[in-house]
């Protein structure tokens, strides 16, 4: 008798979308159970059903034996079911214990709140745990890591018995997903049960015990983790095709440097060490320049700079040999740079606008007639796109309503034209599931194909590897390493572990090839 | 290009706007039974009476035309996401300006006169507003409440001009010596006070919604209004959008303000826009800011105004009874679109 059972749930949005189509699902008492699936493929629904989000149309939840009926989260609370968002639901202002105790504080003498009370429970769960977050710290100052221990302490706080992690890595640095780790595997001693949510394939085989597939809003394969041989096998069962893996990259000669950072330094008044710091990089004509990096350490200041989004304190941008420091977005863009941010939803797309108004406004002067758009070409470019693309949708729904993976095909859909000849990308594949991220490297890989430079910025380290014909790597806002990404570093998966070690000590700071002892040591100036 | 709402999304905002009427005609309906003596007299001339002779219909028609534009102007800088609270102001300035040209001009071409009195009025309304742009642009001042503080000074100055050197000295009222009769517009609907200005706010309505809609600017101030920051990615320069909005929701009021007094009043009165600026806030909310729905909603403020007026003389209610009903709606409705704007805005910045 499973501890968790749901049987026969479907759920039929009111767009037509069948999300869950008569889904049995089932979780043993205290293990460590992965979803995965692509985007789409269902996993969230049938687990916003099991926390309250969501009714079923039809279907039974039993949970430790006995028929439930979830109506809402405070009903999944009050079961011991507890869920951990993707995006944290914390009050930046609030200390840890305050959003921590929200909604269920305990009261002294009818209207104070018995703070006391509630530091010491939480601090006995905090080092129960091993956690890292001081109980009495101001939420915003915490790291994203720290900030998903919050979540998960007050889902303990609440007495959850078991638990639901959404994404729980997507937003973690490799040593916080090894702490996470670590918890989820102490939480499972201590008796409780985990669902975890993931894309992350190596993830599921590290963690989990047992791991359900869905494709297409139906279960297609529950496996205990150990049976499952390697990623590809599981990437198959995802998406029910041979998902190329690795990349077949084709070497081209390198032309000439597209993009040139020189000695690059961008500070912020209030803080004492540089966000960036001396950079210094070039990206030729075709030529997939990837930086790694943890999150944090200058990535995104990095793509403000070279976006033309944030004016850099020192140092030049060189593009196409010309300096071109002091231009904007607007100016780059006439000049051919492309560009797919980080932030897709909210930098890269307005979400309340149609897919046709998104994919317009960085070229919409070229469809102009005396200052008024011409709606018909404008329309005949947006299908054109949503066809080659394979958006789905169609031109006119918000770009919101999409899913991730189709937001994103826009977006590139918008970028990735002839007339660009650098392309700075920015965590591309992030939250993607594996069709998607295979085609954004399709299209990343075509680009560099036709001739333009990339600049491919990611935290993903793997995907770097895959696709990166030379790496930089970046720790607190410094170049650390340039390292050349050949053939073999791919091809021999030894070889290959071996270098994302060795890279993953200069992520880490361990390693510093131009740290600045050394730096004076090379070219002292008088 | 506007993304195709689905018929079921439409008819739920419109149920909510349905609600909001029903409620305060409720409420009108209550007052009438709870402080008339005659309430089926009373009541019969708060919803029919403004249908009843040209007299009303027309007086009717006319108080919506300045609603028009200044619900236009504020659904321009709300669709931009910038805030022009300072409506009071400009359509005040925007009389004086009509007037000052006016007098300045006491001969001219009639066609001419007016049309330089207009062009004034939005220069004016414009250039008050887009100070407030500029400073926000500049220093990051809100324009929330600069454009409000601005706005209060001017409604003083306005005041200096009519109760000093314009004020007609044969007159015991308030307001300025009146313009040359050259200088007034067509009557539409005699002996009702209508005016070739409502045809111009229909004509402004229409051309609103296609610089909008249609636009370049008009894409990109909408695009700044729903997210800044995807703008500005995008190569839009978006502190430009922060000055512009406001110099033409400014120009519209303004231009509100200028025909007023050339249509209806031909003089200068003091106070005689109190009320506009606030009450186009309004109908810019029960438009959804939709250029094309202001015509709908000045309309519904302006029968509520006549409706009012009409139970006033024939009834034995106070206009008071107006001003509850129209207060109700604005709170109705307010109530529920600042909510969304206050969201987005907080997205765009």
């Amino acid at each position: 008798m499973p501890y968790l059972e749901m049987k026969g749930i479907t759920k039929l949005y009111a767009n037509g979308l069948l999300a869950n189509d008569a889904i049995d699902f089932s979780v043993e008492k205290s293990e460590i159970h992965a979803v995965v699936g692509e985007n789409g493929a269902g996993k969230t629904t049938l687990m916003k059903i099991l926390y309250g989000l969501e009714q079923p149309d039809a279907g039974t939840i039993t949970l430790a034996g006995s028929l439930v009926s979830i109506r809402n989260p405070l009903d999944a609370n009050r079961l011991g079911i507890g869920m951990v968002h993707q995006h944290f639901k914390l009050i930046p202002d609030f200390t840890v214990v305050e959003n921590v105790i929200l909604g269920i504080e305990p009261v002294r003498a009818g209207i104070f709140v018995d703070r006391g009370v509630a530091s010491a429970r939480i601090r006995q769960i905090v080092e129960q745990h091993g956690f890292s977050v001081d109980p009495r710290t101001p939420v915003h100052q915490l790291t994203v890591g720290q900030m998903q221990q919050v979540e998960i302490v007050k889902m303990l706080y609440r007495d959850a018995s078991l638990l639901i992690l959404d994404e729980p890595t997507s937003v973690l640095t490799e040593q916080e997903i090894g702490k996470l780790f670590v918890t989820l595997r102490s939480l499972q001693k201590g008796g409780r049960t985990c669902i975890i949510i993931t894309h992350k394939l190596q993830e599921v085989l590290e963690i989990s015990d047992r791991l359900t597939v869905m494709r297409k809003g139906a279960v297609v394969a529950v496996r205990r983790t150990a049976d499952v041989p390697d990623r590809a096998e599981l990437a198959r069962l995802m998406v029910g095709r041979d998902v190329l893996y690795p990349l077949t990259r084709v070497k081209k000669a390198c032309g000439d440097a597209v993009l040139e950072l020189k000695d690059v330094t961008l500070t912020q008044r209030g803080r004492s060490r540089p966000l960036l710091s001396n950079i210094n990089l070039s990206v030729h004509s075709c030529e997939i320049v990837g930086v790694a990096g943890v999150s944090g350490n200058g990535l995104g200041e990095l793509e403000d700079v070279v976006a033309g989004l944030q004016r850099v304190t020192s140092g030049h941008v060189l593009h196409l040999g010309e300096d071109v420091t002091a231009l904007g977005a607007a100016e780059l863009r006439e000049r051919g740079m492309a560009y797919v941010p980080a932030d897709r939803l909210h930098r890269g797309s307005s979400l309340q606008s149609s897919v046709t108004e998104n994919m317009i406004v960085a070229n919409h002067h070229r469809f102009l007639r005396a200052g008024f758009l011409k709606r018909g070409k404008i329309q005949a470019f947006a299908d054109g796109l949503t066809k080659s693309f394979g958006i789905d949708g169609g031109p006119h729904v918000p770009i919101g309503t999409l899913s991730g993976g189709n937001i994103q095909k826009v977006i590139l859909a918008r970028e990735l034209t002839s007339a660009a000849n650098i392309v700075v990308v920015a965590e591309p594949t992030w939250g993607l599931d594996v069709a998607s991220s295979q085609f954004v490297y399709e299209k990343v890989l075509s680009m560099r194909a036709a001739g333009a430079g990339v600049l491919f910025i990611s935290s993903a380290l793997d995907e770097i590897l895959g696709i990166a014909d030379s790496i930089i790597v970046m720790y607190r806002g410094r170049v650390v390493a340039q390292l050349a990404n050949d053939q073999n570093t791919q091809s021999d998966p030894n070889v290959s572990k071996q270098f994302k070690e060795y890279i993953g000590e200069y992520m880490l700071g361990l390693k510093d090839d131009f740290a600045p002892t050394n730096l004076k040591g090379k070219d002292a100036q008088p | 290009m506007k993304g195709k709402k689905s018929l079921g999304d439409f008819l739920a905002s419109l149920t909510g706007l349905a609600l909001t009427l029903l409620i305060s005609f409720a409420l009108v309906i209550a007052l009438i039974l709870i402080l008339s003596k005659t309430p089926g007299k009373t009541l019969f001339y708060f919803f029919i009476g403004p249908f009843t002779n040209n007299y009303y219909l027309g007086n009717m028609l006319n108080v919506a035309v300045p609603l028009v534009f200044t619900g236009l102007g504020i659904a321009v800088a709300f669709k931009s996401s910038v805030f022009n609270l300072g409506g009071e102001g400009q359509v005040y300035a925007g009389g004086l300006a009509t007037t000052l040209v006016c007098l300045a001009l006491p001969v001219a071409n009639g066609f001419v006169g007016v049309l330089l009195a207009i062009i004034a009025a939005m220069v004016l309304g414009g250039a008050i507003a887009g100070f407030s742009g500029y400073c926000k642009m500049k220093w990051n001042a809100d324009e929330m409440i600069s454009s409000f503080l601005v706005s209060s000074a001017v409604v003083l100055i306005v005041n200096y001009f009519i109760t000093g050197p314009l004020q007609d000295p044969h007159n015991n009222m308030l307001a300025s010596l009146p313009l040359a009769h050259q200088y007034s517009l067509l009557k539409l609907f005699p002996p009702s006070k209508l005016n070739l200005s409502a045809l111009f706010a229909i004509v402004m309505a229409v051309l609103v919604f296609f610089f909008m809609n249609r636009s370049h600017i008009g894409y990109e101030m909408r695009m700044c209004g729903l997210n800044r920051e995807f703008s500005r990615y995008g190569g839009i320069n978006v502190s430009k959008y922060l000055v512009l909005p406001m110099i033409l929701s400014g120009a519209l009021h303004g231009i509100g303000g200028g025909l007023m007094v050339l249509g209806t009043y031909g003089v200068l009165y003091e106070g005689f826009s109190a009320g506009m600026g606030w009450n186009g806030i309004a109908v810019a909310l029960i438009a959804k800011n939709n250029p094309l729905g202001v015509l709908p909603a000045a309309l519904l403020f302006a029968y509520l105004d006549a409706g009012a007026k009409a139970a006033m003389l024939s009834g034995d209610v106070t206009f008071e009874i107006a001003s509850i009903a129209q207060s109700f709606i604005f709170y109705l409705v307010t109530a529920q679109a600042l909510y969304s704007l206050v969201h987005r805005r907080r997205r765009a910045a």
